[in-house]
């Protein structure tokens, strides 16, 4: 209704008049002279006719080379009939202002290397209204930016003695005139004699004989040189040794690492410094493998992994010696059934992530989020999981309670908001100490959190939210009800994201997109880091720019410290929101980085289920849980080292694929997040709410579905 | 999404509302419009909605039979993730409609789609928290703000954005939380609110630069305001700039002032002030300059105001809570005015006849409608 009713008489409505812009503004800057030129023109072109359908533009040079750091200046003319138009105004602009910006008077200059465009264009008569937008007067001006001309290049890496017979790879560092270190350019070496050394084409250097030689690198016109002194190769006896003994090489699955070394020693039976040696491997998969493709690798360094069975030579050469050591691989048997054991039906909207904990009162509880829907979180009883019962909600104002979390003492719960109705999102703090009577809102924090808190983790009394996208926030929580905030983290890299942190042992590993994965300390790194003083510790990214969770864990078999770094990445585009679509499809792997030492990462191996990708994930005892968004749960064995492609190893231990065909989406799998509990494996599903599983023994072991498995 | 329409309208007002508005001291009913005026439409029309927390944009259709939802797009990249779709405008050729998607990595992104079949034709990514945009026809040329909403409250920029290639060739530094975007109609000045600083700005939109900045806050407006008492804190928080009009006025929506102030653009100063109920936060004028229709997102309702006798006619509650975005049809006859709804709610567009200031239509959209554009097919 209205709440109150014209006196006045509305004038009737008229098509739109809208006439001449606004006077020109009074500027009081100082102006520079181009600058005021400019404003006279536009204070002229304000009084101009409309610009004649038969005017023409031309901008002089019609296209530009400039060095990096060069400018030049754009003369545009603007013509109708070959009489020129005055007081029009020229728009310029660059579609790549990082590498070549353009300012008002067509004043260009070059940042950076490459081909780009520079746009000349006039405005149209504002009454002129063609269906087109791109029917003005414009021009683009082809800017060519050549890279810096390499001023140094420099051989690196060189090994410390050069033994005849042997051959090495060349390695250099480039530096271009603008001081960036370039990979891109193609070096070139050559020998100043080549009885004693010779350079391929491909960067390798053969030496051939006792002598010396002067080494030239080339790199455009910068050159560096190296002498070297090759020496008779003092190797006597060569051999090629592992970490297995013989005895336990028939112990060998797909999967396991074997370390080999080769070892060429002179006559004292002393081993040779700096030899160059080169691994290789070649094999015979198992009979029954037919077209297996490539069956196994050797690293640099000695390191031997297969993905199939059979019987694998690892062939060491160093100069003419040349050592094998042969390796049966077995399969890695290691296959069990996934088999249903409950689900707590969530079908009327899409669920998030879940948590798992024992409650005081000795009883096993779950909490599971919504997504895009009307602000619940759900607790179960999953004490017997054959009969997963929901015994209470939490309603918060918001769209999305994306994460969950439980305390370590199973008292406290924190759920993230996005979406809150009043646009102040944050956490809230629920008291689940007893959810067989119920659970209650305790506390809420959203002061300078009203972005949207996608992911939050609670440690140590202290929850860390991840804030807007930008920085985790950390929030003391002793008192639920009066939590405060401490200290945050926000990286200051360009364009800097954070989707997740997960927090062990007094460190935070945060996922952050193209920046990858941090670890802060935050009261356990040993670098005196606290929640009020967060301290980062390492970092490492890979070029996808995909890291969306990271979950840290030590090896109980190896001891070795891994980050397992999980992709979110939807490269097929938008599908399978609606019941009609066709389901959505991810991309992504799990990344596995071995990280001894904070400053040097290594990225080892990965788990890429193809045609699929991942989201969150967890690892206990050695298994690894993942949740594969399309691909379903996925179970992996990663024991032992782990080095190269865990899923062509035939470390898959078993697979689930969570169809409902009540689902939001009906039958469309769609695995959100796992967690490991008591013998079962709970995960929750975007489409079909939570779930339990149980591995049990194959009922058919022989049963094989297709290599590796 | 259900199709309403609605001719008598039942709705009551609220006992704040009915205070505010005595407080305002409307004038009462003088006449029933005549019966012409409530006549259904002859023609449809069209409108793009944006719903926010839904990653979708409604193509919403209102004519003879009422209103309805035509067609949903969805917009964004993740399925996965909560996007938000926020501002959204048609080109002035109206091949082309485009959405600003304020969440990314951590940059927002502007796609453009055709009008029509709404297919996807690109997109560029722009800054935190891209917002409202508007398009020049005479130069193709995009400007949208980076309101940075959730910011540390530090300066943000405009982004340019070439939509031919859908390349964005500038950010022009503003000031803090900028929102609101509307052109001159020759395309050479752009008009937006920074909301943490109080203030007009002026864009020459041919240039990439800041020409002019008009403080908003006075000792005046600080009565209004809710937070005259926070150090810093903006007094009157403008959160929308109308496009200029044929007279060379823009009218700006002081948020938390509870105020429409008037810009008179050669003087460059607030010419009058127009005082509301809570929360004035998105503006439309009509066609011919006459009337102008504001949102009032605290006061959940919708006002109509006589620009020549600066009076509020009429004031019509929405059917649910936080009403954003308004835009109004060529002709000047319907305002289509989105409402966002609390938490699980359905959006809702809401179809006043500007004629008599009723609501004549409503249909439901996807969560938290916000941004909406008026669409001349074939026009």
């Amino acid at each position: 209704m209205r709440s109150s009713i014209h006196a006045a008489v509305i004038t009737p409505l008229l098509l739109a008049l809208l006439g001449a812009p606004p006077a020109h503004a009074q500027d009081e800057q100082d102006e520079q002279d181009d600058e005021e030129t400019i404003e006279a023109a536009e204070a002229a072109s304000a009084e101009l006719p409309p610009l004649p359908s038969t005017a023409t533009l031309e901008v002089n040079p019609s296209e530009l080379r400039l060095e990096v750091g060069e400018t030049a200046q754009l003369e545009a003319v603007l013509q109708d009939r070959e009489q020129p138009l005055d007081g029009y105004t020229v728009v310029y602009f660059s579609r790549s202002r990082r590498n070549v910006g353009v300012d008002a008077t067509g004043k260009v200059e070059a940042y950076g290397p490459g081909e780009f465009t520079i746009v000349a264009l006039v405005p149209r008569d504002p009454e002129d209204r063609p269906r087109s937008a791109e029917a003005m007067l414009r021009v683009e001006i082809p800017v060519t930016i050549p890279n810096p001309p390499v001023e140094t290049v420099e051989l690196v890496r060189l090994p410390g003695s050069f033994y005849a017979g042997t051959q090495l790879l060349l390695h250099s560092r480039v530096i271009d005139r603008s001081g960036v270190e370039r990979s891109d350019v193609e070096v070139e070496y050559e020998s100043s004699n080549e009885s004693v050394a010779e350079a391929d084409a491909f960067g390798h250097l053969l030496l051939k004989a006792p002598g010396s030689t002067t080494i030239t690198a080339r790199a455009e016109a910068a050159t560096s040189t190296r002498r070297i002194d090759v020496v008779e190769n003092p190797v006597a006896s060569f051999e090629l040794v592992s970490d297995f003994e013989e005895g336990e090489l028939a112990e060998v699955r797909t999967g396991d690492v074997v370390r080999l070394s080769a070892i060429g020693r002179d006559r004292r039976g002393l081993a040779v410094e700096d030899l160059p040696v080169h691994y290789s491997v070649a094999g015979r998969p198992a009979v029954s493998i037919i077209a297996p493709g490539s069956t196994a690798m050797v690293t640099e360094d000695g390191r031997f992994v297969a993905e199939r069975s059979g019987i694998y030579t690892v062939v060491a050469t160093a100069g003419g010696f040349v050592a094998e050591k042969r390796i049966r691989v077995e399969p890695r048997r290691v296959r069990k059934e996934a088999q249903y054991v409950g689900q707590g039906k969530v079908r009327d909207r899409h669920t998030s992530d879940l948590w798992i904990w024992e409650g005081q009162d000795g009883r096993d509880y779950a909490i599971t989020g919504t997504w895009g829907a009307e602000g619940h979180a759900y607790v179960w009883d999953v004490t017997n999981p054959e009969s997963i019962t929901l015994i209470d909600t939490v309603r918060v104002d918001a769209r999305t309670v994306n994460d969950v979390k439980i305390s370590e003492d199973g008292k406290l719960a924190v759920i993230s908001r996005e979406g809150a109705s009043n646009r102040r999102n944050g956490i809230v703090i629920v008291d689940v100490s007893d959810p067989s009577v119920g659970v209650r809102i305790v506390g809420r924090y959203d002061d300078q959190l009203r972005g949207g808190v996608h992911n939050v983790f609670v440690h140590d009394q202290h929850v860390y939210a991840v804030n807007n996208g930008r920085r985790f926030d950390i929030i003391n929580i002793e008192d639920p009800a009066q939590p405060y905030r401490v200290g945050r983290f926000e990286l200051d890299t360009p364009g800097h994201a954070i989707h997740d942190v997960w927090v062990a042992d007094g460190v935070a590993f945060t996922s952050n997109w193209g920046d990858g994965v941090w670890a802060i300390d935050v009261g356990g790194g040993g670098k005196g880091g606290a929640p009020n003083n967060p301290v980062p510790l390492g970092h490492y990214a890979y070029p996808s720019g995909w890291n969306h969770a990271a979950f840290p864990y030590r090896s109980k078999s190896t001891g070795k410290f891994y980050v397992f770094a999980g992709d979110e990445a939807f490269p097929y585009g938008l599908t399978g929101r609606e019941a009609n679509e066709a389901p959505p499809r991810a991309a992504g792997w799990i990344h596995v980085i071995e990280w001894e030492d904070w400053a040097n990462p290594r990225e080892v191996a990965r788990y890429q289920v193809p045609e699929a990708g991942t989201h969150n994930l967890w690892i206990e005892d050695d298994v690894m849980y993942v949740a594969y968004y399309n691909g379903g749960l996925r179970v992996v064995d990663v024991s032992g080292e782990l080095l190269g492609d865990l899923y062509a190893q035939g470390r898959e231990i078993a697979m689930f694929m969570p169809f409902d065909g009540e689902g939001f989406i009906p039958n469309s799998p769609f695995t959100w997040g796992p967690q490991p509990y008591k013998d079962r494996i709970f995960f929750s599903d975007w489409n079909s709410g939570l779930w339990a599983i149980e591995l049990v023994d194959p009922e058919r072991p022989d049963r094989v579905i297709g290599e590796p498995q | 999404m259900s199709i309403q329409i609605s001719i008598q309208m039942s709705i009551q007002m609220s006992i704040q509302m009915l205070a505010l508005a005595v407080a305002a001291t409307l004038p009462l009913v003088a006449a029933a419009p005549p019966e012409a005026d409530r006549e259904p439409p002859l023609r449809d029309y069209w409108a793009y909605v944006c719903a926010e927390s839904e990653d979708e944009v409604a193509l919403i259709r209102f004519g003879p039979q009422g209103a309805e939802v035509a067609k949903t797009i969805e917009v964004g990249t993740f399925p996965a993730e909560i996007e938000g779709p926020h501002g959204i405008g048609v080109s002035p050729s109206g091949r082309y409609w485009y959405v600003s998607v304020s969440h990314g990595m951590p940059f927002g992104t502007i796609h453009k789609f055709a009008t029509g079949t709404d297919e996807w034709e690109g997109d560029t990514t722009v800054g935190m928290f891209p917002a409202t945009l508007d398009v020049a026809g005479t130069t193709g040329l995009l400007y949208v703000v980076n309101s940075d909403f959730f910011g540390d409250h530090s300066p943000s920029t405009i982004s340019v954005v070439e939509t031919s290639t859908m390349t964005e060739v500038r950010q022009i530094p503003t000031g803090t939380m900028p929102h609101g975007a509307r052109l001159s109609r020759d395309g050479k000045r752009l008009y937006s609110v920074n909301m943490m600083d109080d203030e007009l700005v002026e864009v020459d939109a041919l240039r990439f630069e800041i020409s002019r900045r008009l403080a908003l806050s006075t000792p005046a407006a600080a009565g209004h305001g809710g937070h005259a008492e926070h150090a810093g804190a903006p007094r009157v928080e403008p959160a929308w700039v109308s496009a200029p009009t044929a007279a060379g006025k823009l009218y700006v929506a002081a948020l938390s002032g509870n105020q429409i102030l008037e810009v008179d653009l050669a003087a460059f100063e607030v010419t009058r002030r127009f005082d509301t109920v809570a929360g004035p936060y998105n503006l439309a004028v009509t066609p011919d300059d006459a009337m102008l229709v504001a949102t009032y997102k605290k006061s959940d309702a919708v006002g109509f105001w006589d620009l020549a006798t600066g009076v509020e006619i009429a004031r019509v509650a929405t059917t649910r809570r936080i009403p954003h975005g308004v835009a109004i049809t060529s002709d000047g006859r319907y305002s289509f005015v989105t409402v966002e709804g609390v938490g699980g709610e359905p959006g809702v567009v809401e179809v006043f006849d500007n004629r008599i200031q009723e609501r004549v239509g409503t249909v439901e959209v996807g969560k938290q409608a916000g941004g909406v554009a008026v669409w001349e097919r074939g026009g």
